[in-house]
């Protein structure tokens, strides 16, 4: 994940390097520390420092990390003599190591050749049972093969020894809401809110997906997470604020006929006109022409 | 409506509705996108829809409510004013070959025909839109499904028969020309509105 500001730098940073203000380096670095994906410009900055000695050679030892980077770039852009080259100095370099090992295994699964991808991964796995990256490859490759279920069975096998990685929940609770299995998301990123309480992205996804749910309770649940990620993000997260109103109409329609104070008990009342208020706020000041648009959309959820 | 079985209806879709929707899911191309018909039936012809705009909507976790409920409500009374509204959705899978529809496909789309009944999916082929850049194919890249007497959703006709139709038929070399020049950079979606909201999924000015 990626905050805003650091977007903001690496697209900076982007926009220098292509228009030939230089920074490549930078950008490159910068590009392997946010894990961002951006396989074309890291493609062509990074190709066109390592085909020229000079540039080479001022990387020091990190030049075989571009090689690697440049590598998988290639992969990503269905470039694989690049690639090939790529691998083929790093082997050189690097005779019987693991992780070159791991690249050429990404090469077949980059073309498509999954039998013999899964098949290096094994033998790879076998003396390394407990290395994290080839484990996650094989639930990509379930993944590239349309086999949801057993990406699902391998990550949550992987989570079992490995349930720290916030990454893998992630990517399991996304798996789960691809196929619209919403009470198994919600249990991943009840692990990630417990790892990590005070990331707010958590609690947003959270509270979307309790309200995807549905029904009283879990209305009630999604506006504290809502709240929560309100108070996380000092009230800027619209995502949140818009959250807010929607689970006060939601929780209104199906109280009606009930009694107001056994319904919902734990209300601050004045928390949506106050999210509703924000909203209008926000929207007056950047997005003026959409002004009219969101108060609309507030009125017709009675707000 | 009383307009038979929906087969006998023919959609047309403008080449800015359609190109808009195929730069979206070029600019996200690892991600499962979607996006929403804007458009009316036809004041000539009541066998036709007219599909006149897009509004690209999500690039990620398409089967979330919040954001999708928030959305149809803001872009439904931005369309009003023209006489128009969300007449259907497009959907691109996330792999390159995968040719179903998912469940978040068909329970989008069935809320929307709540309100126009004759709301079809608009599903992007992947191969087709690979192939423009050799052939010389006028017919969209999009699969049209359409739901059935018993409600269910079914792909009609192999590549949508007579039954959607490209409003310009040059559509497909203009949308080749954006490919070229790498315009989906330039589209804007719901999901970026929602991020940062000076971002307009209304996108105007893409195609100036």
């Amino acid at each position: 994940m990626v905050t805003k500001t650091e977007e903001t730098q690496l697209n900076q940073l982007e926009i220098q390097v292509d228009n030939g203000g230089g920074g490549a380096w930078e950008y490159l670095s910068l590009v392997r520390k946010l894990k961002v994906r951006r396989s074309e410009m890291v493609l062509k900055h990074g190709s066109s420092i390592l085909s020229d000695p000079g540039k080479r050679s001022a990387l020091g030892p990190d030049v075989w990390t571009l090689h690697e980077q440049v590598a998988i770039a290639a992969m990503d852009c269905q470039c694989f003599d690049v690639a090939q080259n790529c691998i083929k100095a790093l082997q050189k370099k690097f005779p019987e190591s693991k992780r070159v090992g791991r690249l050429e295994a990404l090469l077949l699964e980059a073309k498509g050749l999954w039998g013999e991808a899964e098949e290096a991964y094994s033998s790879l796995l076998e003396d390394n049972p407990l290395d994290q990256a080839i484990h996650k490859r094989r639930v990509a490759i379930s993944k590239a093969l349309g086999k949801p279920s057993l990406a699902i069975e391998l990550l949550n096998k992987y989570l079992e020894l490995f349930m720290a990685d916030h990454d893998a929940w992630r990517e399991l609770a996304e798996i789960y809401l691809s196929l619209q299995m919403y009470k198994q998301a919600a249990f991943c990123y009840e692990e990630l809110i417990l790892s990590h309480p005070t990331v707010p992205l958590y609690h947003l996804a959270y509270a979307d997906v309790l309200y995807t749910i549905g029904g009283l309770e879990n209305l009630i649940s999604a506006r504290k997470y809502y709240a929560a990620t309100i108070d996380l993000t000092g009230g800027k997260n619209t995502r949140a604020l818009c959250g807010i109103c929607l689970c006060a109409s939601a929780i209104a329609q199906l109280s009606k006929g009930r009694n107001k104070e056994d319904a919902d008990s734990t209300t601050a009342p004045e928390l949506p006109s106050l999210a509703a208020a924000a909203l209008e706020k926000e929207y007056k000041q950047k997005a003026p022409d959409k002004l009219q648009l969101i108060s609309s959309a507030l009125r017709s959820l009675k707000l | 409506m009383g307009m038979g079985s929906n087969g006998e209806l023919k959609y047309e879709i403008s080449q800015d509705a359609y190109i808009k929707l195929v730069l979206h899911s070029l600019r996200h191309k690892t991600a499962a996108v979607n996006g929403v018909l804007i458009g009316r039936v036809s004041p000539k012809d009541e066998g036709i829809v007219e599909i006149s705009d897009s509004v690209p909507l999500f690039h990620s976790n398409l089967a979330l409510l919040p954001p999708l409920e928030i959305s149809l409500l803001m872009i439904e009374e931005h369309y009003v004013a023209q006489g128009l509204s969300i007449v259907g959705y497009f959907h691109a899978n996330e792999r390159f070959d995968d040719v179903e529809l998912c469940g978040v496909a068909k329970n989008i789309a069935d809320h929307i025909s709540r309100y126009f009944p004759q709301a079809p999916i608009l599903l992007l082929n992947n191969k087709k839109l690979e192939a423009l850049s050799k052939g010389k194919d006028r017919s969209p890249v999009m699969q049209l499904c359409v739901k059935d007497a018993s409600r269910n959703w079914r792909v009609v006709g192999a590549d949508g028969g007579s039954k959607l139709l490209l409003k310009e038929p040059s559509a497909n070399v203009v949308l080749s020309d954006y490919i070229s020049s790498e315009k989906w950079k330039d589209v804007t979606d719901v999901d970026d509105h929602l991020d940062d909201v000076t971002k307009d999924w209304v996108n105007p000015g893409l195609f100036n």
